[in-house]
């Protein structure tokens, strides 16, 4: 039973990231493989506030909500100049570097050994305890996330996000700030990230550099391939079907020591076979396909 | 202390140039951003590795058979991922995805048979190094400022002077065109699939022997790598040499002035002054202003 | 100082050393409908995309309503209410027919975040204002049963009337439309020409680029012939027709 809990908790987690990822990714087009790294940040943020601030856990979400948004908008700056591939090279060097930084600046986050001991959340007297409290926590910040994200997608705001993925140059002839939308979408979609980011450090209670790499990237883009880019349930459906599958695996008698291993071999491969054969991933409509191909 | 700093530089910048003119030579012909080209870079290393301390052969071997696999496993992306992918019209992004998806598994393949913990190529005893006017190098680390030196050349001459060469230099500039001159435009690409991961093969092994070999490091040289094949220019293998050299002292500087955390940003910085401020008249497809 | 709608005086560009526009000038009143015509890379849609600020000009002037456009961003430009199509016909395919009519309409208070998420019932109030004011467009243009179908099912004629019910529904004072009917069959165009002839009695102008005569003759009030840049005729239709000027560089 607590295991099953655990992969809910974990589920929870991966639906905020797919979702706001496919702000990014589905709805307005960008491929991103800096998730991870936004993640990071807000993981990060949350567990050095607490453990050096002691600073009570909504403040701590908060700050790492504003501080990973602002990391966001930075990184939608460059979308704003360089298009498709190249920007997602910025996002790789962006994600390296996150990755570098919490990896060598040893004094600051504790390097290779991470941060340890983030203490139990208490919210206005509710103690965050047991794996149940986190599951409460999980499931609200989770809805949220989809709440938001189902807002934004089926709003005019939603309409030009789509618009401008295919075409910017029509976009802005409708007297569209494809601009400014662009950072909307890269502040909102770093703020849910860092929420998951505030909830995994909380529940693990020991984060270290090695969740938060490009790999760790790839395999949220790839929730969010295999969901289907542009649809909020795929993203849903993707976290739920790649965060709990694996764990079947346990059962079928595979080393413990591989376990991560053949995880990220089964998401890799996910992603070859989705591109591959369904590029719409399960419920998504969205191919990649830009109208400036057509030129 | 700036000379040996600029000696380390040379150094990092000998093996940048070689992922990146590998990884221009894929680009140039099929204008995707090959992301696996890092899972290659860690094949050559380790089969290299493999070749050469579990198996005993001697090093020529190893590295002769590291580099002989890097090339075997791009062709192999190209024929069963890549090509397949383009004949269904995707567009380049989705060749990224799922390069992005090959480097995963590869990656956690390798990790899986060898383990994580850092691995090196023992040629010799670790020797102090040389002395070179002052600073400090290693005779591996020559090894590798010349091997970059003449793969450069090598592969300068390849384009310019052989046919498969001069084809690949037409897909660059105008795919249709080649395409209608009778240009086989798929053996041309695997091709520079084959040049273009022998080259990240020698770039893991020189890595490997004068450093380490580990499941990450594919990803570092990468970076640096592209970064040289943005800011020096796809077409232009002076270019990318011009870059990575500047890559690798804005590193090595970077890294002493600031600290080692901070040393891909410096690289990055670099990046980003390119790629927002001097778009050097590169195709229209890479700013984002609108053209119609 | 006139009170003309778009007043345009000495736009020069040129790219790579082929000039483009060589000190073009035109004015357009409100209620107008001017003709642009002109060979191959006379420097027609040239002209469009500096006006509607998807290209700088080396030099010259571009005044909308009297206020200067040149500098401002595309969409800053279209906001002041001109609306264009686009040579190669740009839609937003992968959405329905109605989604790019509603994507199309000002003042969209749900455009923007913090209405989503907090002041959602004046989206959808204004939503469905919009979406009223879509479907009658469509059915004034005989779209209304494809309104959600996606846009790339539509024929290439249906996406041109498309792009200018998209036009129409922006409530743009000056339409630019770039070969709004070249390709397409004639009850179709005659139907796109319908919709132009009718600008005027709602208050709107446009300026047409087309290669088909017969719809400039048509449907405009005042023709201009472009030749490399430069305006070489102007007038009535029936006078830049038989301009010799006019005749002597089609026949070259």
């Amino acid at each position: 039973m607590e295991y099953f809990l655990h992969i809910l908790i974990l589920v929870a987690i991966y639906v905020i990231l797919a979702t706001s990822l496919n702000l990014i990714a589905g709805y307005a087009g960008m491929l991103s493989i800096a998730h991870a790294a936004l993640y990071g940040m807000g993981a990060y943020v949350a567990a050095l506030m607490a453990l050096k601030l002691h600073s009570p856990f909504l403040v701590n979400l908060l700050f790492a909500v504003l501080l990973t948004g602002g990391l966001g908008l930075l990184l939608g700056i460059p979308a704003l100049r360089v298009r498709d591939d190249y920007f997602v090279v910025v996002t790789f060097g962006f994600q390296i570097i996150m990755f570098n930084v919490l990896n060598n600046w040893i004094s600051f986050t504790g390097g290779p050994m991470g941060l340890a001991g983030v203490p139990q959340p208490s919210i206005f007297g509710w103690s965050i305890s047991s794996r149940i409290d986190f599951l409460i926590l999980g499931f609200c910040l989770g809805c949220l996330s989809i709440v938001i994200c189902w807002r934004l997608g089926r709003s005019p705001f939603g309409r030009v996000l789509k618009a401008l993925r295919e075409d910017e140059v029509f976009a802005m002839a409708a007297g569209k700030n494809v601009a400014a939308s662009k950072l909307v979408v890269f502040l909102t979609a770093a703020s849910l990230a860092a929420t998951a980011g505030v909830m995994y450090a909380y529940y693990v209670s020991f984060i270290d550099p090695t969740s938060f790499g490009f790999t760790e990237s790839v395999l949220i883009i790839s929730i969010v391939i295999v969901g289907g880019a542009g649809n909020l349930w795929g993203s849903v459906l993707g976290a739920v079907l790649l965060i709990s599958l694996p764990e079947l695996l346990r059962f079928v008698g595979l080393p413990g020591v591989f376990a991560a291993n053949v995880r990220q071999i089964l998401y890799g491969a996910l992603l070859i076979l989705f591109v591959m054969w369904r590029p719409q991933g399960l419920l998504g409509e969205y191919r990649f396909q830009k109208a400036e191909a057509k030129e | 202390m700036t000379w040996q700093l600029l000696v380390n530089g040379a150094v990092s910048a000998s093996m940048y140039v070689l992922t990146g003119v590998g990884f221009a030579a894929i680009y140039s012909a099929l204008r995707f951003f090959h992301f696996a080209h890092a899972a290659v870079v860690m094949t050559g290393a380790y089969v290299a590795f493999a070749l050469f301390q579990p198996l005993g052969f001697p090093i020529w071997a190893a590295v002769a058979g590291g580099i002989v696999v890097s090339a075997c496993i791009g062709c192999g992306m190209e024929l069963v991922v890549y090509r397949p992918l383009r004949s269904k019209g995707a567009p380049s992004l989705v060749l990224l995805l799922a390069s992005l998806g090959m480097y995963v598994v590869l990656q956690n393949v390798i990790s899986m048979v060898f383990g994580d913990d850092a691995k090196s190529i023992r040629i010799t005893e670790v020797k102090e190094g040389l002395n070179l006017l002052g600073a400090r190098i290693t005779p591996i680390q020559i090894v590798s400022i010349a091997t970059g030196t003449v793969a450069l050349i090598g592969t300068g001459t390849l384009l310019r002077f052989t046919r498969q060469g001069k084809a690949m230099k037409a897909m660059a500039s105008d795919c249709e065109l080649s395409v209608a001159s009778g240009i086989d435009t798929t053996r041309v690409a695997l091709f520079a699939f084959a040049v273009g991961s022998a080259l990240a093969g020698v770039s893991g092994i020189l890595i490997g022997i004068d450093a380490a070999v580990t499941p990450m490091m594919g990803m570092n040289v990468l970076l640096m790598g592209v970064i040289a094949v943005i800011v020096g220019g796809v077409r232009s293998i002076i270019g990318i040499a011009a870059a990575a050299v500047v890559l690798g002292m804005a590193q090595q500087f970077g890294a002493w002035y600031m600290g080692p955390e901070w040393q891909e940003a410096a690289a990055f910085a670099v990046l980003l002054v390119f790629l927002l401020f001097f778009p050097r008249g590169f195709s229209r497809i890479k700013e984002g202003k609108a053209t119609v | 100082m006139t009170d003309a709608l778009l007043e345009v005086s000495g736009l020069e560009k040129s790219f790579n050393g082929v000039t483009a526009l060589a000190d073009f000038s035109c004015l357009l009143a409100e209620g107008e409908t001017l003709g642009i015509i002109g060979p191959n890379g006379a420097g027609k849609t040239t002209l469009f995309n500096v006006i509607t600020g998807f290209l700088l000009p080396d030099k010259g002037i571009v005044l909308f309503k009297g206020q200067a456009l040149l500098g401002r961003p595309a969409y800053k430009v279209a906001l002041t209410g001109i609306a264009r199509t686009f040579q190669d016909l740009r839609l937003i395919q992968g959405i329905s027919v109605l989604d790019n009519v509603l994507l199309m309409f000002p003042d969209q208070p749900g455009e923007r975040l913090r209405n989503t998420l907090f002041r959602w019932w004046a989206c959808t109030r204004r939503e469905k204002e919009i979406t009223e004011e879509s479907l009658k467009l469509l059915a004034d243009a005989g779209l209304v049963e494809k309104a959600h179908d996606l846009a790339e099912n539509l024929s290439y004629g249906q996406q041109k009337l498309l792009s200018l019910v998209c036009c129409l529904a922006s409530g743009a004072k000056l339409l630019l439309l770039d070969e709004p009917v070249a390709g397409i069959a004639p009850e179709m165009a005659e139907k796109i020409l319908g919709m132009i002839r009718s600008l005027p009695g709602e208050g709107k102008s446009a300026i047409l680029i087309e290669h088909n005569m017969g719809a400039i003759w048509d449907v405009c009030d005042r023709v201009i012939f472009m030749d490399a840049g430069r305006k070489i005729s102007e007038g009535l239709p029936g006078e830049v027709r038989n301009d010799p000027k006019v005749i002597e560089a089609y026949l070259d």
